[in-house]
């Protein structure tokens, strides 16, 4: 004990700042998160081209256009994606469209169902006649190609038991080619690119994209290719639609929180940065002077 | 986990269930007090592993399995199969079934080989939906945007090259995607030496692998940190008193529970 507490005397200050406790980094990570999300500054928040031009497709959507979407997330991603699903769910509903909810994530289903259950009440829609949840079906992306055949092969009934044929919602709706426009938020497989792939590029529908921001960097070259119309990422996408859509929510009071913790560990890196090469420049002279 | 058991109900919702002042054991309070004592406990993991942690870690995955074996069986085996087939007659839905059934027997050791006539049909039917429209959309799509000419013509003007980098569509872009996948496929040629000419064109490579990995990194910072604030927002909702002060009281329990736990572990006996 006594040798361990001689050694961190010996140490010079870099060294002790290079094996600093690492919980006191998570206690300044945690600090940054907490104190913005207390007292919010309202940064402002830039609308990028890849979200702005989702919401300008939903924007030209006729009355009653049907859109299809695919809360393909569970709770894990809840914090990024619920707030993207709000958000355009807002929006759609404002539009007058016809909403078709489905998840291809079993463990997504009761989120799902409730988030639809929650933005429908709030603009006093109804189940069946304005919008409708089909729920889950097994077979992941194969489900998409038998959505593109027949609709209601691929979901008889809806996720509260109610046969789908006939229901107001879906009028003049047999197969993924009737529907008008398609989002698939996605937190992995299948998601974004299984409706592309399965999809979109089988059954000629618009689709857009939403995802967490570990995906986002892997979706961007469909973006570029024009293989998705537009994509929210992650949080700070979520923010940029809520701003858009004119209703901000839990997105945007997370963005100062966001952009302190980016602060942070961009100091944090910096300081390591400069505490390592401090070292080895100590560690230089003292092996010139042996 | 949160939303499993409806956790993310607003104050102004359980407002409605009672009186703020008193605070009724109801879905949406006991609901808050499980999300937070359950984030509180993985959250104590930061300081060191404890059986909070575990508890929490157990429980999520056991939550978690459990809801799924339970909604697959109900929209399975309730809706997929036995109404339609007892109710509507759909005796076509029984191929499938038997097909299906057929993975069971790897249960059966006599019977094992039977299992891969049903591991077989998916392995063809999978393959066959995949191949050519991952081919198509993944490939020949990526391809086709990778290739994009390098000078626009644009009405009477004849050629133009755009500058513009926040354009993805722009001339320029055209040309960093070039040198990008270019450099990037001559990096992974390995048939021939990094030398010479080659040697600078695999270092521009790794310099934009480099940039990609930053990119990747940078996302995954974001979203990580997007999970934190999530959940420290659901903390600073459920402080409110409508709810019982779960935040306060949970987090007293359980720095109380690791300030316990650690003085244990330091007062045990160490090992001869």
């Amino acid at each position: 004990m006594g040798g361990r507490k001689r050694k961190r005397h010996d140490m010079t200050f870099s060294e002790r700042m290079l094996k600093i406790d690492r919980r006191i980094i998570f206690l300044v990570i945690g600090l940054c998160t907490l104190l913005p999300l207390l007292y919010p500054v309202g940064l402002p928040i830039r609308i990028s081209p890849e979200v702005r031009s989702i919401y300008d497709y939903m924007e030209s959507l006729p009355e009653g256009s049907v859109f299809l979407l695919s809360i393909d997330f569970d709770p894990a991603s809840k914090p990024e994606l619920h707030p993207q699903a709000i958000a355009l769910l807002r929006h759609a509903f404002r539009k007058n469209l016809r909403v078709v909810a489905m998840t291809l994530w079993v463990s997504g289903t009761g989120m799902a169902d409730q988030l639809l259950t929650q933005v429908a009440q709030e603009m006093g829609k109804e189940n069946g006649k304005d919008y409708v949840f089909l729920g889950w079906s097994p077979g992941g992306a194969a489900v998409i190609i038998n959505m593109g055949q027949n609709l209601y092969s691929a979901f008889p009934s809806d996720y509260g038991g109610k046969s789908t044929k006939g229901l107001p919602v879906l009028e003049g709706v047999s197969s993924l080619k009737d529907v008008t426009y398609a989002i698939s938020l996605g937190a992995g497989n299948p998601g974004v690119e299984a409706w592309y792939v399965y999809g979109k590029d089988k059954y000629k529908f618009e689709l857009g994209g939403g995802c967490t921001g570990v995906m986002a960097p892997g979706l961007y070259p469909l973006l570029r290719s024009g293989q998705l119309n537009g994509l929210i990422g992650g949080l700070r996408g979520a923010a940029e639609y809520e701003s858009l859509v004119g209703r901000k929510g839990r997105a945007v009071a997370g963005m100062d929180a966001q952009s302190a913790t980016h602060l942070a560990i961009i100091v944090l890196v910096a300081i390591c940065n400069v505490f390592y090469f401090s070292l080895r420049h100590q560690q230089g002279r003292s092996r010139e002077s042996r | 986990m949160c939303s499993i058991f409806r956790f993310g109900t607003s104050k102004a919702e359980v407002g409605n269930h009672g009186n703020a002042g008193m605070v009724g054991m109801d879905a949406n309070v006991l609901g808050a007090w499980m999300a937070t004592g359950l984030t509180l406990f993985i959250f104590s993991f930061l300081f060191k592993d404890n059986p909070l942690f575990k508890l929490a870690e157990h429980l999520y995955v056991g939550v978690s399995v459990g809801y799924t074996i339970v909604k697959t069986c109900d929209s399975v085996v309730v809706h997929l199969i036995y109404k339609p087939i007892v109710e509507h007659g759909e005796i076509a839905l029984l191929i499938p079934v038997a097909i299906g059934l057929l993975m069971l027997t790897r249960y059966v050791p006599k019977a094992t080989w039977m299992s891969r006539y049903a591991f077989a049909f998916i392995v063809g039917l999978g393959s066959g939906l995949a191949i050519p429209r991952t081919i198509s959309s993944f490939i020949l799509k990526q391809i086709e945007d990778t290739i994009r000419p390098l000078l626009s013509m644009t009405g009477g003007d004849g050629l133009t090259f755009s500058m513009s980098l926040l354009d993805p569509a722009s001339n320029l872009n055209a040309i960093i995607v070039l040198v990008g996948v270019s450099s990037v496929l001559f990096y992974f040629f390995f048939s021939i030496e990094h030398s010479g000419p080659g040697r600078m064109v695999a270092r521009t490579g790794i310099v934009f692998l480099m940039i990609a990995f930053g990119a990747a990194f940078g996302y995954t910072v974001m979203a990580r940190m997007s999970l934190l604030i999530g959940r420290l927002t659901d903390l600073i909702e459920f402080s409110d008193a409508s709810y019982g002060y779960p935040t306060w009281w949970l987090l007293i329990l359980t720095i109380g529970a690791l300030v316990v736990l650690s003085r244990r572990g330091s007062e045990s006996p160490s090992q001869p």
